[in-house]
């Protein structure tokens, strides 16, 4: 909304933004970012999802329509311009309490201690990559600050990361400022959170955990760098709560989950990262947003036959609104994550591929049309227009294999097999596995290679020593 | 690492100025009569009975003013949201739009 205004405003027109009641510091911090920090809004009282229409033409008629008159009209609020720090100034001195307090303070922190970022610390970080500390890596909405080698390094010392991480923390910025992914989208209501994969030899030259409890805190590498991603969104992309971070309720960030590539490797099926075009042999990062996940327990067969039902029953049990982004908001861009454990990898991989697994889910995990349109513009007021399935079908938009006459047909969760992604994981000795269900457009899968410096195993072996 | 205090730490600002020009608004308009009035519309959160109320009671004020709809532009979230920005400059020339209304911020 504020994007079309800016750019609306630029072309040099007048705007007035129409905003809901609890939206409207978001709305101002988000302005600034976008170059006019005095974007002019217009209130609607409350929330419209929960008026009647009586309610909502009475706070339309008695408060938003004066405000777009005086926003298009009336005089232009003044504006106030800050004078930011230089990222390599010092700007504070102290004891580590006292630093603590300050980055609490100031929103630079998550809540936790961080690690003083001393140039000390820092220069050991940028030790770790062959790029200069001033390198822009791309702007990040909302704030639209420029993400650079130096502040990667500041953030990843904050986190708790080791230098030797910095080759991934690099990464992570790359995949965060492309626009394949949607960064800016990373403080919207449904709060998801985003899952970092890794691939590649960094697993275990870093001591990655990617077994027995692969989503749990508790490992330096997997725990450090997912808070890493948190507080690289918080100051540098500018995502803090009650500002530019809506999450009606948000999760806590999530550790990063590595692969088994052991047992990828005995089953011949690809990597996450192979799946994404990552090139083989190298370590790549995978990021995308998940809305939330839970676990299937004791997935019991001693064949695919057996075990996939199961695993299909959960990829639709669990997705919900969600399919806003496989028809209508978004369409085709939801991609749910099925992690499984090498177990269970393993006993399907006996008589299937990876793809012939996501085959087989986009033929049997489905939905009753009935269900899958209540979440469109039944339950939901997120696809208007109250557009079918067989209409989407008949614009060209979906496969043929949404249409039919029968409400309680079933139809896929996704529009392509190859949107369910895949990895293994986990405890190698339990039946579990695990169901991500995704956030589409808005953190869209995004990939990216690891590049290492030079010397990289003189310095690892350094580093480790 | 440490500064004078041998417990102290210098430490660094975790962020990066903005790369942003802050610039200023387009001129206001000096009535709304006569005036050509756009919507854009994110598709969320009732825009669409939302601003056929206030297109009518902007009507009622101003009996010259006129409008464009959203569906002349698309939806500025999702699917088309890439296309629908960068089509907008040249939309607001080539319809003489004079000033837009925007979408659902909620």
């Amino acid at each position: 909304m504020l994007r079309v205004s800016a750019i609306a405003e630029q072309a040099g027109v007048p705007t007035s933004s129409l905003c809901c009641e609890g939206f409207l510091g978001q709305a101002k911090t988000t302005s600034v970012g976008l170059g006019y920090p005095n974007l002019a809004l217009a209130t609607v009282p409350g929330h419209v999802d929960v008026q009647t229409k009586e309610e909502l033409q009475a706070n339309v008629l008695g408060t938003t329509v004066e405000h777009v008159i005086r926003n298009l009209t009336g005089e232009i609020a003044s504006v106030q311009v800050t004078v930011d720090p230089d990222p390599q100034d010092i700007v504070f001195e102290g004891s580590f309490e006292e630093v603590n307090r300050l980055f609490l303070e100031n929103g630079w922190s998550d809540g936790l201690p961080i690690v003083p970022p001393t140039k000390e610390k820092i220069a050991e970080f940028l030790a770790f990559t062959d790029l200069p500390p001033d390198h822009a890596i791309g702007k990040l909405l909302p704030d639209n600050r420029m993400a650079t080698v130096w502040n990667v390094a500041a953030n990843g010392v904050m986190a708790g990361c080791r230098p030797e991480y910095m080759p991934i923390l690099v990464a992570l910025a790359e995949a965060m400022v492309d626009p394949q992914y949607g960064v800016e989208h990373s403080g919207n209501t449904p709060g998801a959170e985003t899952l970092i994969v890794l691939n590649g030899p960094l697993i275990k030259q870093l001591g990655f955990n990617y077994e027995q409890g692969a989503l749990r805190d508790g490992f330096q590498p997997n725990t450090s760098i997912g808070r890493f991603w948190r507080l690289y969104l918080r100051n540098v992309a500018g995502f803090l709560l009650h500002q530019n971070d809506k999450g009606t309720f948000g999760n806590t960030w999530r550790v990063v989950l590595a692969e088994n590539e052991d047992s990828l490797a005995k089953m011949k099926w690809p990597t996450t990262a192979a799946d994404m075009g990552a090139p083989a042999g190298e370590s790549a990062v995978t990021i995308s947003r998940f809305t939330g996940g839970n676990v299937i327990v004791s997935v019991f067969g001693d064949s695919a036959e057996k075990l996939l039902p199961y695993l299909g029953n959960a990829l639709v049990t669990h997705t919900g609104w969600e399919v806003i982004f496989t028809v209508g908001m978004a369409t085709g861009t939801y991609r749910p994550l099925l992690v499984l454990s090498p177990l269970i990898a393993e006993t399907i991989a006996k008589t299937m591929t990876k793809q012939d697994v996501q085959n087989w889910l986009f033929e049997n995990a489905r939905m009753p049309a009935r269900l899958f349109e209540k979440y469109l513009w039944g339950w939901t007021n997120l696809v208007p227009g109250k557009r079918t399935l067989n209409d989407w079908v008949r614009l060209g938009r979906i496969p043929k294999a949404f249409a039919g006459s029968d409400p309680e047909r079933l139809v896929p969760v996704v529009t392509r097999p190859e949107h369910i992604m895949i990895a293994v994981s986990g405890d190698p000795l339990r039946s579990n596995c695990y169901l991500f269900v995704h956030n589409g457009m808005l953190g869209f899968p995004t990939t990216k290679t690891v590049k290492l410096p030079q010397a990289w195993p003189t310095k690892l072996r350094d580093a480790q020593s | 690492m440490a500064r004078g205090n041998s417990n102290d730490y210098a430490v660094v600002w975790p962020r990066s100025a903005k790369a942003v020009e802050i610039k200023p608004l387009a001129g206001r308009l000096d009535t709304i009569e006569g005036k050509t009035i756009a919507f854009l519309w994110d598709d969320l959160f009732r825009g669409d009975e939302i601003w056929p109320i206030l297109k009518q009671e902007l009507s009622r004020r101003y009996a010259g003013a006129t409008f464009v709809d959203h569906d002349a532009f698309g939806s500025t979230h999702g699917d088309d949201e890439h296309r629908v920005l960068a089509e907008l400059p040249g939309k607001i020339k080539s319809m003489k739009i004079d000033a837009v209304v925007s979408g659902m911020g909620c």
